[in-house]
């Protein structure tokens, strides 16, 4: 047992737990901000796989990590959008317009991957790029916490800041207010003259920014190529952070860290003598079992106002 | 009327252009003159159970189809059936309608392979990569020795970490990472261990699986884990997750053994400072079996109705000697050197996973434990 507890407190642990964090949390960003608008965007998957290529591609191309970066975030924008045009002007189901995303991505990034490289599987012969790891002054020398807080990859810091931003952006701002109103009833939104569709296409328009960053990040931070289907189930672990964070920016972010521990906690385990079977179901275990705890406290909480109101009565 | 002539003349030329782009990949249908004269019209079509691209299995036997188009001047055709198995049997039935001399498929396709060559005995069939040992009279299988492939990977690794390599460490430690832990996964790795063992019988293997082909990040995570533990040379049999164990290496500053192609030529190109950390990489050579089966079968020797089991006798597998390689010292390489022509006259037996129940497995991996 003294081994796990090695395992948890080493910092190479917790940095291995904020890597694994960052793609789940910036998803899980985009899901609250569709979500909170009430347009639930469940192609996030999608979205990240088609920001993962067009990184690749374009940083290939102009050799420029950044410029592969803004594109990345933009064909996330692009791609939300397309399906907030659908959603919102075609009037089609968003579950349906999502789960299109997803086939189309899964499908569409390999067809581009053939188009421009010939390759069907890895993107392995484009050089592309990488956003590079960024080591904060001051703070890299300080012992330990340093070893944990610096030297991560930029978008990791992007990732963190946007929790803030998005905190901020729903909390503290018109557009927010706007967003949240939009999401708990349209109808009064619209009555006080707010445009709905147009605070929709803005809410689906972040929430492709944020899991364009996450998609980015795959290919142009974790690994330093574009691989079939390599978001592989992250954007749907990310809309379970999302529920399981009761759809709050503070809530979410813990559940996101959460199982981005879970997961690292699971690769870690691998060095010990644990069936591989026990260890693979770990992430999954914590999931349901977030799941069921959220959902428990919310029925004792209806259960309760239920109960006041009948004493009231 | 005349507009109901212009959507007839359109639909007409639509039709003949969408059916003069239903051919895939290669040559139209071998026309009936082939019958008469098989030997001089060789036809064969390649149903791959899955896409093209993935670097491996089924690139290497569309490289084997294309190689016996150019050697025999075959008429040939690869169909990509996609993973989806509900649209592998109306592949079949068409490959088996189309007059082709011969129909390649395997891998997971084994079963349907046999199925139909007992029902169509008049049809060749060759299974470029069995695993199933049922066999007919009309079908030819071939599997891979896998664990003789890397019982070589194995040995290499404990050479080099017992090397004074630049990278390698003192630790008597090397890695494994694993697709899942299945048969196929694991016959490399129990060949891994025996290879290992041979040259150090006190190794220890640090073995991970990931649980997952296609999660290049999880394998990188993986692969920094193993190299932060002491290892210094880890082997992926892992699929595209393998591909995050070789960045891992780059990162972490240490060596890898890539699997199914050469993957340090792979990113040559695009990556520079990768390759120089793969020293090698375990590759069944399903194109040259293929090739060999195909001259079997014109010259008329090629047993059909027989399993065979190819390996580093028949040149099916190897490991790719290219300049990373060359990294390793002289006599390094002659002990691989002399290893395989043990393997390959057969001095040396090596154990499988194909047989092995779970307790068995764990008992082999619990031995080598760090």
């Amino acid at each position: 047992m003294g081994n796990i507890w090695e395992i948890i407190f080493a910092t190479d642990f917790i940095f291995s737990v904020v890597r694994v964090t960052t793609p789940i949390l910036l998803a899980a960003l985009g899901a609250i901000v569709s979500d909170r608008a009430g347009v639930v965007n469940i192609g996030l998957e999608g979205i990240m796989l088609m920001a993962a290529i067009t990184g690749v591609v374009i940083s290939a191309q102009t050799q420029s990590a950044f410029i592969g970066l803004f594109a990345a975030v933009c064909a996330g924008i692009l791609i939300a959008l397309i399906l907030g045009y659908f959603v919102l002007e075609m009037k089609s189901n968003i579950i349906l317009g999502g789960i299109a995303v997803n086939l189309f991505a899964s499908g569409g990034s390999v067809f581009l991957l053939y188009v421009l490289t010939g390759e069907k599987g890895t993107s392995s012969s484009l050089a592309s790029k990488v956003v590079p790891n960024i080591n904060i002054p001051i703070i890299k020398d300080i012992p330990i916490i340093g070893e944990i807080i610096s030297g991560h990859n930029l978008i990791t810091y992007i990732a963190i800041l946007s929790v803030v931003a998005v905190y901020l952006m729903l909390n503290k701002t018109p557009m927010g207010t706007k967003i949240r109103s939009v999401g708990e009833n349209y109808h009064a939104a619209e009555s006080v003259g707010i445009n709905v569709k147009k605070v929709r296409y803005i809410a689906l328009g972040l929430s492709g920014m944020f899991a364009g960053f996450g998609g980015a990040f795959l290919s142009m931070g974790y690994v330093s190529w574009f691989s079939r289907d390599m978001s592989a189930g992250r954007g749907w672990i990310a809309l379970a952070a999302e529920a399981m964070g009761g759809g709050n920016t503070i809530g979410t972010t813990i559940t996101a860290l959460i199982f981005g521990f879970a997961q690292a906690f699971a690769n870690s385990l691998q060095g010990l003598n644990i069936p591989s079977e026990l260890i693979t179901i770990i992430p999954n275990v914590v999931t349901v079992l977030g799941l069921c705890i959220f959902a428990i406290t919310k029925t004792t909480k209806v259960r309760k106002v239920k109960a006041n109101e009948k004493n009231n009565n | 009327m005349k507009k109901v002539k212009f959507l007839a003349l359109l639909l007409l030329v639509s039709i003949i252009i969408l059916t003069g782009c239903t051919s895939i990949n290669g040559d139209s249908k071998p026309t009936q003159t082939g019958d008469e004269t098989p030997e001089e019209n060789l036809s064969a079509i390649l149903l791959i159970p899955g896409v093209l691209g993935d670097k491996s299995f089924f690139d290497s036997a569309y490289n084997g189809l294309k190689m016996i188009e150019e050697q025999y001047g075959a008429t040939v055709r690869v169909v990509e059936m996609t993973g989806d198995f509900t649209k592998w049997e109306p592949n079949f039935m068409d490959a088996v309608e189309g007059d082709w001399d011969i129909i390649f498929s395997g891998s997971d396709t084994s079963e349907m392979l046999y199925n139909y060559s007992l029902r169509y005995p008049d049809q060749k069939f060759i299974n470029f990569d069995s695993n199933m040992s049922d066999a007919a009279p009309n079908l030819y299988s071939m599997e891979y020795k896998a664990n003789e492939l890397s019982f070589l990977a194995g040995a290499v690794a404990a050479l080099v970490t017992e090397s004074d390599m630049e990278l390698a460490n003192e630790d008597a430690l090397i890695g494994f990472l694993g697709g899942m832990d299945i048969p196929g996964i694991n016959d490399f790795l129990i060949g891994y261990i025996e290879g290992a063992q041979y040259i150090n019988p006190d190794i220890k293997v640090m073995v991970s699986y990931a649980g997952v082909f296609t999660d290049p990040p999880k394998g990188k995570e993986l692969g920094i884990l193993q190299y932060n533990s002491g290892v210094d040379i880890s082997f992926n049999v892992a699929g595209g997750t393998g591909l995050g164990l070789l960045d891992a290496a780059k990162e972490q500053n240490k060596y890898a053994i890539g699997v199914d192609s050469d993957q340090a030529v792979m990113f040559e190109e695009t990556d520079p400072d990768k390759s120089p950390h793969i020293l090698t990489s375990a590759i069944k050579k399903i194109d040259y079996a293929m090739l060999d089966a195909v001259e079997k079968h014109l010259d008329g020797s090629l047993e059909y109705g027989v399993n065979v089991k190819v390996g580093l006798a028949e040149g099916a597998v190897g490991l790719a000697k290219n300049v990373y390689y060359e990294q390793l010292s002289e006599s390094d390489r002659a002990i691989i050197d002399e290893l395989e022509d043990k393997l390959a006259k057969g001095e040396i037996k090596v154990g499988t996973a194909y047989g092995l129940t779970a307790e068995e497995m764990n008992v082999i991996r619990d031995a080598v434990k760090p």
